[in-house]
């Protein structure tokens, strides 16, 4: 049981750095970045220690990481290009 | 179980993408810091983690057959889960108070009230759902009815509505 108020401690750790990181002056890029590695982290670890994930097999380690990280990562990919398309078109030829 | 939870992340990774969507597209995107007490929601973060902590050691402990510690680990996550409610409820008043609407708000981009009280209120509902799942695990374990696999369950849900709050936490608050 201590190990899951070690895990605690640890998301907690992770949560105040993210939000000295929102208020600390770093580029946009490198911010983007820090949050986006932190929060898979996070993701991480609560799937790993909390849901037991580490002790399930491949199999069902690979359909949940791959069937939740990789879609969303894939459908965000194939939608973003549209959006920044749009919105260059709406900087350019200003709104309708 | 798994499955449900897959295809119910799913789900949210649609919303997120598509926030991500309209994220991109607009222009005048509220500061956050503006809109929100980032500590008031640090806070809400703070019980959700917690409540994670509870449920999981309630989880152990019925591994162990120590239901009595189990039972309280479990009402201690409810209480959890409905602090959290409370706190949501709280917030979306306030925003509403000041003019947050699903089509308009008085900071900037007009999608941004839509997407805030979609993914906010769609993990709310998870959050209730949740809540009620644990009372009724609660009491079936007062009656000695409910089982390791029940708690597990029950467990494995609520984690995964700890994990969803990562990401838009992260993605809506943060970033």
């Amino acid at each position: 049981m201590r190990g899951y108020w070690i895990t605690w401690g640890v998301l907690l750790v992770v949560t105040v750095a993210m939000l000295w990181a929102d208020t600390a002056t770093v580029p946009r890029l490198a911010f983007v970045v820090f949050m986006v590695a932190t929060m898979l982290t996070k993701a991480s670890i609560i799937g790993a220690n909390f849901m037991h994930l580490r002790a399930e097999s491949a199999g069902i380690v690979l359909t949940v990481v791959v069937g939740l990280i990789v879609t969303a990562v894939v459908l965000f990919v194939l939608i973003a290009p549209d959006a920044t398309r749009i919105h260059e078109m709406v900087n350019h030829y200003g709104p309708r | 179980m798994w499955w449900f939870i897959v295809t119910d992340g799913l789900l949210f990774a649609g919303f997120l993408a598509s926030y991500g969507y309209g994220r991109i597209l607009a222009f005048n995107w509220p500061h956050q810091a503006e809109v929100f007490s980032l500590k008031y929601i640090a806070a809400m973060t703070f019980v959700l983690i917690s409540s994670s902590a509870t449920m999981a050691s309630a989880v152990h402990a019925m591994a162990e057959d120590k239901r009595r510690d189990a039972l309280k680990f479990v009402v201690l996550t409810a209480i959890g889960g409905i602090v959290f409610l409370g706190m949501q409820a709280y917030e979306w008043s306030h925003l509403i108070g000041e003019g947050a609407r699903l089509v308009r708000n008085p900071w900037g981009d007009a999608s941004f009230g839509a997407y805030f009280f979609l993914l906010t209120g769609f993990h709310g509902t998870h959050v209730l759902t949740g809540v009620v799942v644990l009372v009724s695990t609660a009491i079936r374990l007062a009656g000695s009815r409910s089982t390791k696999d029940g708690v597990e369950m029950a467990g494995l849900y609520w984690h995964f509505v700890d994990l969803v709050w990562v990401f838009i936490f992260t993605l809506f608050y943060l970033l």
